[in-house]
């Protein structure tokens, strides 16, 4: 851990970069996402197993942004969202210093986006058997007993958002869900709102959600939202091969590719 | 608050059969800033349109919905009324009362009831719509002709008499395609080669034509008058400027064992080739995957023989891209070969061939010199037996339809075959004789007649040899259904015109449509037959069904006129229906956050990138920019973009919202 207090503090004594984007202590056992701007404050950082905010949110943050060019702490998913980010034109190499931290929590630095990929090669996204059996349940059970299954998981949403502001995908200054000409997307927290809701940030998500769960443990009422999006990245899968991010490569669901196997159409 | 007048349109009998027109009109009429509504027996009639436009006027109309049939027949005409009357053509709607709603139920005030809500959505629409102009597009005028057999040839021709200029791109090293194959073509027998070769010529030598030849389509973007192509022009191996054609490279090869396309496998050529000596352009290109030099690194005697140095071993593929107004796809067709046909030995019977290797065997050029002799030991035939619909109408072969030309050519080539060997016997097997055309019946009665060649009508089940005769078994219907088995030297087969292989991807390459066989799909199968479901790209040709000579000029010279008539317009007027890029107060500028994805999901390529500046010149923001030019308006952005920062003109969200809205909310 030293290794990585002492490698912020060089870039911020050297002014390379402005802010260092890291995890600290927070209220009770809790860790959270902190801003080091003062070379000084690095010893707050720290990382272990409890760290896991996908601090690659703050990256598109206005707030954050205008404090100046950030390092970021980013272990596993949140090189996932970086890359990510790059694929959706969101970040440029040099918008950012990336402080990898391995498995083994080792410091890792990337200089590139293509390095990240490669190391991420080995790490490829996969979803927990656990879940898997917990999804391909709600699969299997009829419509009605679906739908009835998810209008009661969806009910004690009260629309804080919380999902989409933990989200690093969720960057657009003006969510579909503040458009109000017309208000395709209901406001309320009613039961077919929130479903509404849910539905369509799954369905924005698909073919990009990269699985870092942020959204799940951001939710104050524990709503398991992320078997949604587990489940897109599965039938993303199922139709047009191994997904991961990779600069370069086209978005999955927006463009066409001549192999697709298209035998949901055909 | 609106003034819309609604009318509704009985279509003759079409719509008010199952529909009440004129309840439709008195319940809209009452609809929330409805002006005027009311019926008519056919709203696109002079009287009708008279109506639409004398109510405009009269009651000062901001906006008109008109309930008739589906808007791909009538939009522009009712628009233009409208116009006329001087309203924004595309404040008026239609709501589709004909095949969404009167042609698909039964009478009954459901039906009615139906006619009601789609009219009552529209009139909700119309309230948002707002007046648009046409968005004018340049023209460039120079066509691409895909491919060189007669097809692109008439084609290409008849565009550059025109005045325009032509690139013609023939895959094969050169043009003339299966006509240049072909011995003596029906009705009349005249020589094919010698009707083709001088069209082959003035191809080549006329100022307007850019002839590419062992070249194929890479890519084609954007659209009617503005097409972006690039082309591959494959390396020939020889500098085209240097070589004289002299032919001393292709006489001194040593790879000579190479099956001859041109004679479709029954002679040989060399590894550097001119396809046959008629070619055009008469240059050698160089077979990559034959020639020594390229498969072991060692040879090169073309190259020593060069008397001007014109060999070029390291030439590599090329890339040019073309900017053309219209595409004419003339790439032809192929047809099965004697492989596919297990029931007559899977193609191992040397002396079973297809209708295409007898006309060469019968071709003055061919390998035999024009005699018929068998590929398996040179001996003429004595008796031959012709087999028709080798394919063709038989669904078990996944070819049900009809290849059209295999009744006159089995003619011809009985025919042909009676003329050169006299005391010889020929058999033709048919399902029936298509010989519908000027002189075509006359032609197949005079090969029974005149040149006494038999025919059977009845189905060939199996072929095979027993000391060195083939034996056809087959069934004459005429008499009785009686088995037939006739010992016989030689079998054609007139076996079934497909597609060209690689058609699929070509099309897909175009964005044009194609059928269950893979042949290119026309617009209109009887007013639009030339026209692809793309503007701007036509057809001629059997790369649209198997088609006759005479029926393949004649669609190449439709095709040529309709691209000459593109080439009469300066610039075309285009639907404004096109996706904009919102813009909003700073500090957001437009909520289009930059991701671009809507730019990867265009199939028109018209998204771009667009900097948003400030005054002093500094880029605040990069977003997406539609190119109104290119976009066709078909929507994947606005589906696409999650901040639904682009809306399309004509069918905005809101538009769309208060369609939705009107039904649901009853």
């Amino acid at each position: 851990m030293n290794e990585l207090i002492q490698k912020a503090k060089s870039l911020l004594e050297s002014d390379t970069v402005q802010v260092v984007i890291g995890y600290g202590k927070g209220s009770a056992d809790k860790t959270r996402a902190i801003f080091l701007t003062k070379p000084e404050d690095c010893d707050q950082l720290l990382f272990d197993s409890r760290c896991v905010q996908n601090l690659a949110v703050y990256l598109t943050k206005h707030e954050i942004k205008h404090l100046g060019k950030p390092a970021i702490v980013a272990p596993i998913p949140v090189l996932r969202s970086i890359l990510q980010l790059a694929v959706e034109n969101q970040l440029k190499e040099s918008d950012l210093v990336i402080l990898g931290v391995s498995p083994e929590s080792k410091l890792i630095e990337f200089d590139s986006f293509g390095a990240i990929e490669l190391f991420l090669n080995a790490y490829k996204i996969q979803i927990d058997e656990k879940y898997k059996a917990t999804i391909d349940k709600i699969k299997a059970m009829p419509v009605s007993e679906r739908f009835a299954f998810w209008i009661k998981e969806l009910e004690p949403c009260f629309k804080c958002y919380a999902c989409r502001a933990a989200c690093p995908l969720c960057y657009c200054p003006k969510c579909t869900v503040e458009n109000n000409q017309p208000q395709w997307i209901p406001a309320a927290s009613h039961l077919l709102g929130n479903l509404e809701w849910h539905v369509m940030r799954a369905m924005h998500l698909a073919g990009r959600c990269t699985d870092c769960e942020a959204c799940y443990n951001a939710c104050p009422m524990g709503i398991p939202i992320h078997l949604l999006t587990k489940s897109m990245l599965q039938d993303v899968e199922e139709h047009f091969g191994p997904y991961g991010p990779s600069v370069g490569k086209r978005n999955t669901l927006s463009s066409f590719n001549p192999d697709d196997k298209e035998s949901f159409i055909r | 608050m609106s003034k819309i007048g609604v009318f509704i349109c009985h279509c003759g009998e079409n719509i008010s059969a199952t529909v009440n027109c004129g309840k439709v009109a008195e319940v809209a009429g009452k609809l929330e800033g409805v002006a005027y509504s009311t019926d008519y027996k056919y709203m696109c009639s002079d009287p009708g349109q008279t109506i639409i436009k004398q109510m405009i006027k009269e009651k000062g109309l901001d906006g008109v919905v008109v309930a008739a049939c589906s808007p791909r027949m009538h939009e522009p005409t009712f628009r233009k009324a409208c116009s006329e009357a001087g309203l924004n053509p595309y404040l008026c709607e239609m709501a589709n009362l004909r095949e969404h709603c009167s042609w698909v139920h039964d009478k009954s005030d459901a039906t009615t009831q139906k006619a009601i809500d789609i009219v009552r959505t529209l009139v909700e629409k119309v309230k948002h719509n707002k007046p648009l102009s046409t968005i004018k597009v340049p023209v460039t005028k120079k066509a691409l002709v895909i491919g060189g057999g007669i097809a692109g040839i008439q084609a290409s021709l008849d565009i550059a008499n025109a005045g325009h200029q032509v690139v013609l791109v023939e895959k094969e090293p050169s043009i003339g395609g299966h006509m240049s194959q072909l011995s003596e073509t029906f009705p009349t027998l005249d020589c094919s080669q010698c009707i083709l070769t001088p069209r082959m010529v003035e191809v080549a030598q006329h100022p307007n034509i850019t002839l590419m030849t062992y070249a194929e389509l890479e890519k084609l973007d954007g659209f009617i008058g503005n097409f972006k192509a690039t082309i591959r022009k494959k390396a020939k191996s020889i500098d085209e400027k240097l070589c004289t054609g002299c032919g001393l490279c292709t006489t001194k090869c040593p790879t000579k064992k190479i099956p001859s396309e041109f004679n479709e496998g029954l002679g040989f050529r060399t590894a550097i080739y001119v396809p046959f000596p008629q070619a055009v352009p008469n240059k050698p290109v160089i077979d990559k995957l034959n020639c020594q030099y390229y498969l072991k690194g060692k040879c090169k005697v073309c190259e020593k023989v060069c008397p001007t140095g014109a060999i070029r071993f390291d030439q590599e593929d090329e890339l040019v891209e073309l900017e053309v107004g219209a595409v004419v796809v003339a790439t032809g067709f192929n047809i099965m070969t004697t492989s596919e046909f297990p029931e007559y030995g899977y193609g191992k019977y040397p002396d079973v061939i297809t209708g295409l290797q007898f006309e060469r065997l019968a071709s003055a050029s061919g390998p035999t010199l024009g005699e018929i002799r068998r590929p398996s030991d040179g001996k003429i035939p004595e008796k031959i037996v012709f087999i028709a619909c080798a394919g063709s109408r038989d669904p078990a072969k996944g070819k049900p339809y009809c290849s059209k030309i295999c009744c006159m050519y089995t003619a011809k080539h009985a025919m042909l075959y009676q003329h050169k060997v006299h005391h010889g016997e020929s058999y033709v097997f048919y399902m029936d004789i298509r010989a519908a055309g000027k002189n075509y019946d006359e032609f197949t009665r005079r090969a029974i007649v005149e040149d006494k060649v038999n025919y059977l009508r009845g189905r060939v089940s199996k072929v095979y040899e027993e000391n060195g005769k083939l034996i056809v078994k087959g069934v004459d219907t005429l008499l009785n259904a009686k088995p037939v088995e006739i010992e016989v030297d030689m079998v054609v087969l007139a076996s079934a015109g497909v597609a060209n292989p690689g058609s699929e991807e070509l099309a897909q390459k175009m964005h044009i449509s194609y059928d269950a066989y893979n042949f290119f799909s026309e617009a209109h199968p009887k007013l639009k037959p030339v026209e692809t479901n793309t503007a701007g790209i036509y057809l001629a040709g059997a790369c649209q069904a198997p088609k006759d000579i005479p029926e393949t000029v004649a669609a190449a010279s439709g095709a040529a006129a309709k691209v000459a008539i593109l080439f009469s317009q300066n610039e075309l007027s285009r639907e404004p229906v096109v996706a904009v890029v919102n813009r909003s107060a700073p500090p957001l500028y437009s909520t289009c956050v930059g991701c671009f994805m809507c730019a990867t999901a265009c199939p028109y390529s018209a998204i771009g990138e667009e900097e948003i500046k400030d005054r002093k010149g500094n880029v605040i923001k990069k977003v997406a920019k539609v190119n109104p030019g290119l976009c066709q308006g078909c929507g994947t952005c606005v589906a696409f973009c999650r901040s639904k920062s682009i809306d399309l003109d004509g069918y905005t969200n809101e538009q769309m919202y208060s369609e939705v809205m009107a039904l649901l909310n009853e």
